[in-house]
């Protein structure tokens, strides 16, 4: 099996609907205790991914292993595994403390109490149907159930994606504490990339069904950098840098690059740059081809 | 797991239980009516030697209820499409078999658990209905028979169990098939009503080779216990069917013939000398039991594979 090492791993993954490759070859790998942000443009198979992960969808090529474990229908599989959908979906009629009571007697290792305190908190009612809850409240139900569960690693659909900003941030707080005292692994997929930025610590990034990145946050922000210069070819360009994608204006060229290690270069200048920007240039390598005056470089192998 | 399918399945439980037992206050209430007037009738037509018109004149007032029996025939259907139905089809329409299907246990057995309540539940109401429609039936079935006649004999024994069962099993194999409250509704009920029709007149007349009897004109016909199939008149060497004894009165051969006959008793004994008789197709009465059991058989048989179909749409199928 797997080195324990990897509470996440996968290899030339795919899945194909009818004639369409949802996802295709993909390879990721995350550490254990991460937390790892899936993120790419609608359709690029985070969802997807997901679910081949808590086994609700079977492969059409390549394995994956959680937990060591290939995603099966196997209660041992299941009940290490916490997975949290779209849209966080819970039975409209039933309260929080109703879905507390009726899901004890599916697993294993059910802890209602710290859901309760939690959920009690953040003043969200234990008594009323979630269908009368707000939001962020029915999302924070959601997330605690997923964590009664106690499992070893929990996977995340877009569950700040219907949410205000306060909402958003509440959630992100909760589900930073929880991974801080404990070595849950946590693959939270989103699209937007400035939220998870600031609590996540490793980063896949997927994009027309192919991993684009795959790593720790620091390394990532650590070897992408930002330059500016004098206008130059893109072949020039690609002589002095590994290019992730180019713009040019009629004096300036601006590219994101990979870079190892500090760099000086006289005829650039060069700087750090934020996630939001790195995901964009990966996500915009080649979607954005006829934009007036951008043009495509290269992208990193 | 059972935790989980009571919250989800008490409003429908608790309908279900209280309307049944509205049904069972009403037939114990007119039941214990109808078998009083019954049993004392009998007791005082013996010595009015009317016992053999009992049957055309107790029991007319009573139509309500009559037609309230006969109508149990359709709370099969009811299960399966209101039940049955919506348990698999709900969950996707609400996004809800991710959160179901991500716990601790297998989709497999999710959905045997589920099933198991809900055919439960099918099986015992079914078994409550038809008990209390067989027991109500009694003394009618006693004076006037007809327990075997189609209409009758789906309502009374225990073929209603097999009924409840297989329209549930149908409902919820419709539900995990198309993921969508609507289409598997109107699949249970027409897939329901199809297969009970087909039954009814194909399969049942056929269960056992059916008896022929040949009767002369002037006698009182079978015991109203058998089904008749069928029943025409022959004549001499052919048969006629389809045809009234006036009407057979004008081709009989005898001389004179025997429309000459002014009564209607003159004229049936013409016609009975002069070789007509009447033929029946039937089955016999004591088959009543075991062609309720064959039919329980066919409709516990339809249930098994449609519930494989709904196991493998469920464990099988991407979700």
């Amino acid at each position: 099996m797997t080195a324990p090492h990897f509470a996440i791993e996968t290899s030339g993954l795919g899945k194909r609907f009818a004639q369409r490759w949802a996802l295709e070859d993909c390879s990721v790998s995350v550490p254990v205790g991460r937390l790892s942000a899936l993120v790419g443009p609608n359709g690029a198979g985070k969802t997807t991914l997901l679910r081949l992960l808590v086994g609700l969808r079977a492969p059409s090529a390549g394995r994956a292993e959680v937990t060591g474990r290939a995603p099966a229908q196997r209660s041992e599989f299941l009940a290490d595994v916490g997975f949290l959908a779209q849209d966080a979906p819970l039975y409209r009629r039933l309260s929080a403390d109703e879905h507390l009571r009726a899901l004890a007697g599916m697993n294993v290792r059910w802890e209602p109490d710290v859901a309760r305190a939690r959920l009690g908190t953040l003043s969200i009612p234990l008594d009323l149907p979630v269908a009368k809850l707000s939001g962020g409240q029915r999302a924070q139900v959601a997330l605690a159930l997923t964590l009664a569960k106690r499992p070893r690693v929990l996977l995340l659909d877009e569950p700040v994606a219907a949410l205000d900003p306060l909402a958003r941030r509440e959630f992100l707080a909760s589900l930073a504490e929880v991974v801080a005292d404990g070595d849950l692994t946590v693959l939270l997929s989103s699209h937007l990339v400035h939220d998870l930025e600031r609590i996540c610590d490793h980063l896949i990034l997927l994009a027309r069904g192919h991993t684009q990145l795959c790593g720790d946050m620091d390394e990532i922000l650590a070897t992408h950098r930002l330059v500016t210069g004098h206008r130059c070819t893109d072949a020039e360009l690609r002589r002095r840098f590994e290019v992730v994608r180019a713009t040019h204006t009629e004096r300036q060229t601006t590219a994101v690059v990979r870079t190892v290690g500090p760099r000086h270069d006289p005829d650039w200048q060069i700087q750090e740059i934020g996630l939001e920007e790195i995901v964009l240039a990966y996500m915009g390598a080649e979607t954005e081809l006829s934009a007036g005056p951008m043009s495509l470089v290269g992208r990193a192998s | 797991m059972n935790a989980l399918v009571w919250r989800l399945h008490r409003g429908q439980g608790t309908v279900g239980s209280v309307g049944l037992l509205g049904l069972a206050v009403v037939l114990a209430i007119t039941g214990v009516v109808m078998a009083n007037e019954y049993h004392s009738a009998l007791s005082t037509c013996g010595a009015s030697h009317s016992c053999a018109l009992l049957g055309r004149t107790l029991f007319q007032g009573d139509g309500f209820v009559k037609n309230l029996v006969s109508a149990t025939v359709v709370l099969p259907a009811l299960f399966g499409m209101l039940i049955g139905a919506p348990m698999v089809a709900r969950e996707f329409e609400n996004g809800t078999q991710d959160l179901a299907w991500t716990q601790g246990v297998t989709r497999r057995r999710w959905l045997s658990v589920n099933v198991g309540w809900l055919l439960g539940a099918a099986a015992t109401w079914g078994a409550i209905v038809a008990v209390l429609v067989t027991w109500w039936r009694a003394p009618e079935n006693a004076l006037n028979g007809g327990a075997f006649t189609p209409g009758q004999f789906d309502i009374q024994g225990i073929v209603p169990i097999a009924y409840a069962v297989f329209a549930m099993a149908l409902g919820v194999a419709a539900g995990a098939v198309f993921r969508r409250v609507l289409p598997a509704i109107v699949t249970a009920l027409t897939g329901f009503v199809a297969v009970r029709v087909l039954v009814t007149l194909y399969l049942r007349p056929r269960y056992q080779s059916p008896l022929t009897a040949r009767q002369s004109l002037t006698s009182s016909g079978l015991p109203n216990t058998d089904w008749v199939l069928s029943q025409s008149i022959t004549g001499p060497g052919r048969a006629l069917p389809g045809r009234g004894t006036h009407a057979l009165a004008q081709v009989t051969p005898s001389n004179p013939p025997c429309a000459k006959h002014g009564s209607s008793q003159g004229l049936l004994s013409c016609l009975n000398h002069s070789g007509f008789a009447r033929v029946f197709t039937y089955q016999p009465g004591h088959r009543f039991w075991a062609f309720q059991g064959i039919e329980a058989a066919i409709f516990l048989a339809l249930a098994a594979l449609v519930l494989g179909v709904a196991y493998w749409r469920v464990v099988a199928t991407d979700a």
